[in-house]
This record gives structure tokens, C-alpha cells and sequence, in this order.
């Protein structure tokens, strides 16, 4: 196993010290086995007990340590020192977002865009409680599982350059999920998301760059998300002009 | 946040580059996708001013064909023809991303979608490469 140290260049924001952010560089010990989480974890332990972050589950279940790692979004609790050994690390806030302290960004306007969009299961009408469950079938799940996997960990975000333009974007994770709720066979609030969706800030500022799928850690494709909706709204938009009854619009 | 929206705490906002582009190859990738789009416009362009000359008589329409032949053109039109070929290509390829074929309780691979795409394509570029070289 290769023994030694590694240099992490930290991107700090201290506003009561310094008005721009500028970069701390930690030499840490290094292991094969580390991730750059035990890295930031060591450096807080002993050395420098200022550094902020977030992190939570350490496992790439909870979305809470994602960070710029060598200027690529990434989670920090499944990124290797190994993949970088022996050359330093940058290690810096996510893209595209405020920064409130270090390695800390604001995510105000994520939660408010993800209301935007309820990312809950909609019905016109609720059946009684003694009637069960809604029920499903396998096929019925498969066809939003793939969505209904994101960790809300801001990667896609940081990886988006509409993002970086549009901030009022609503962005990746936020209308893959409203895509998820309308793919749910229990829904019925497709309409209803749409009208959130389906504006300038929404599906139509996506140029289909691709980079949210490639930086998403769960492989649920955003990118392909907002492009179906696109499609999906297109359709009902067509198809509510032809029927008599028109269609979800 | 207060009740009228600011923040109660002090943020550094990171101004976005406007050399984003070229920061990363699949950044220049669209890029190239985007502007090579413009291209297509350039021939529907050509297109109108083809048949301009063509309803403004023989001679407008001799004088456009002239103008085609030109070696500046020729080369113009090589470029042209290899920005739509990129175009094209990349933009069938994402569209295997988008659509979803199912056959029975499988969806089509994308790979399949793909050759069929490019498969129509050289299909119907040929048959129209056919009525223009023997009609």
C-alpha cells in the first residue's frame, strides 16, 4: 500500500475575514483506502478545526459532501485520494451556487425551485382510505425508478453552464423529479407540473448540453429527463388542439 | 432569509465565465453542435436565392450556377456539407437518448435506434443523389 502525503488546495471563504474566497493548502497523510472526505475530515480533526463542510452518511446515500474535486462536481465520500496520488488536490464549492463559508453553499433557491414543482403523488381524487393502496406493477415501477433515485446532491447543477447563466433555471434534479412524479401511474398532477415546468426557466432554457448526466453519481439522467418532458408537453400541447375533449394541457 | 427575501448572511457569488465553453471537451463538443446548426440555416438561405434566380430568368439562373462553380464556393460548400454531417450525426445521436421505442415489454436499444436513423438517412440522401444524377 503507498504510504505518504498528499496535498489539498481548500478553497476558504471566511467573509469576516477576507471578502473573496482564497485557497489553504493541508498536507495529509495518505492511504490507498481514503476518500477526499477523510482527507477534509482529517484536516478539521487536526489541523485547521475552521475548515466547513457538509457531509452526513459517508456511503453516497445522503448528497450532503458534494464538492469540486480537481474542478469537476463529484461526492467527496466516493472520490479516492488514489485516482489524484501524488499530484495535489483541489478541493472547492460546488459551482453555480452562493458560497456562505468555505466549502459550504446556499441552497435557498433549490428548495424553493423543488416546490416549484410538487414532487409528490397528485390525485383528483383521493380514494377512500379502506380501498388500500395504490397499487402497481413491476413494469408500472420500472418505468420512473431510474428517476426517482436522485440524492438531491447538486452535482448536475454545478456541472450545468445554463445554471451558471439562468439562475432562476429551475435545473436538472428538480424537473427529473417533477419527470419522475409524471412517469408515477398513481399520478395525476402531469397538468399541473407542467404549468411549472413547461416555461422559459424550466424545460425550455435546457440546450441539452448532457454534463448533469455525466457529473449525476446515481446514473439518473437528468439530461434525458428534461428532454422527454419536453416531448411529453409538446404531445399534450398537440393533442389537447386535436381532441374535442383535449388532452392534459 | 428575512421576510422581504435577502439573506441574513453575507455570500460570495462566483461570476459565470464567458469562456464556459471551452473549459471542457464535452463543452466544446456542444458548442461545435450548436454553431454548426447555423449552417443549416445557410442553406435554406442558398436554397431561397437558388430559386430567386431561378424564377428571375435564364440568365439570373446561369449567372447562380456560375457562381456555385467558383473554387471560393466549392470550398464553401465542402465546409457546409462537413458542419451538417457533424450536425446531423451528433444530433441523431442524442435523439436515441430522448425516444423510447418499445416493442412489447422491451424498449429498443439505443444502438438499434441509432443504425436506423443513420440507416434512413444514407437511404433517403441516396435516393435523392439518385433523381438528381439520372432525372
Amino acid at each position: 500500500m503507498a504510504e505518504g502525503t498528499m496535498t489539498l488546495k481548500v478553497a476558504r471563504y471566511r467573509p469576516e475575514h477576507r471578502e473573496k474566497p482564497y485557497f489553504d493548502e493541508f498536507d495529509v497523510p495518505y492511504r490507498e483506502d481514503m476518500v477526499i472526505l477523510d482527507a477534509l475530515n482529517y484536516i478539521k480533526d487536526e489541523m485547521d478545526g475552521s475548515v466547513t463542510y457538509r457531509w452526513s452518511c459517508r456511503m453516497g446515500v445522503c448528497g450532503s459532501c458534494g464538492m469540486m474535486v480537481n474542478y469537476r462536481p463529484r461526492l467527496t465520500c466516493s472520490t479516492f485520494l488514489r485516482e489524484f496520488y501524488p499530484k495535489p488536490v483541489v478541493v472547492q464549492p460546488l459551482e453555480n451556487f452562493p458560497v456562505i463559508r468555505d466549502l459550504v453553499v446556499d441552497l435557498t433557491s433549490f428548495m424553493d425551485k423543488l416546490r416549484q414543482v410538487k414532487p409528490w403523488i397528485i390525485r383528483e381524487n383521493e380514494a377512500a382510505l379502506e380501498s388500500g393502496e395504490y397499487l402497481q406493477t413491476p413494469d408500472q415501477v420500472e418505468k420512473y425508478k431510474q428517476f426517482s433515485m436522485c440524492i438531491n446532491c447538486m452535482l448536475c447543477y454545478a456541472a450545468c453552464p445554463v445554471v451558471a447563466k439562468d439562475p432562476e433555471f429551475l435545473g436538472p434534479a428538480v424537473i427529473a423529479l417533477a419527470h419522475r412524479y409524471n412517469l408515477d401511474s398513481r399520478d395525476q398532477g402531469r397538468g399541473e407540473r407542467h404549468r411549472a415546468i413547461a416555461v422559459d426557466w424550466g424545460i425550455w432554457d435546457c440546450t441539452f448540453i448532457g454534463e448533469c448526466s455525466v457529473a449525476c453519481p446515481k446514473d439518473v439522467d437528468p439530461a434525458v429527463a428534461i428532454q422527454r418532458e419536453k416531448v411529453a408537453k409538446t404531445t399534450d400541447t398537440m393533442l389537447s388542439m386535436v381532441l374535442p375533449f383535449g388532452g392534459q394541457e | 432569509m428575512t421576510p422581504d427575501g435577502r439573506r441574513r448572511y453575507p455570500v460570495y457569488v462566483p461570476q459565470p465565465s464567458r469562456t464556459w465553453w471551452l473549459k471542457s471537451g464535452p463543452y466544446r463538443r456542444f458548442a461545435a453542435r450548436e454553431i454548426t446548426s447555423m449552417f443549416a440555416a445557410i442553406v435554406s438561405g442558398l436554397l431561397l436565392a437558388f430559386l430567386f434566380a431561378l424564377s428571375s430568368g435564364p440568365g439570373s439562373y446561369q449567372d447562380f450556377l456560375r457562381l456555385l462553380e467558383t473554387p471560393g464556393m466549392a470550398a464553401f460548400s465542402a465546409v457546409i456539407l462537413a458542419a451538417l454531417l457533424y450536425h446531423t450525426a451528433t444530433w441523431f445521436r442524442l435523439t436515441t437518448h430522448i425516444v423510447v421505442i418499445r416493442l412489447g415489454q422491451r424498449a429498443v436499444p439505443r444502438s438499434a435506434l441509432l443504425a436506423a436513423l443513420l440507416g434512413a438517412w444514407i437511404a433517403v440522401s441516396a435516393a435523392v443523389a439518385y433523381f438528381h444524377i439520372w432525372f
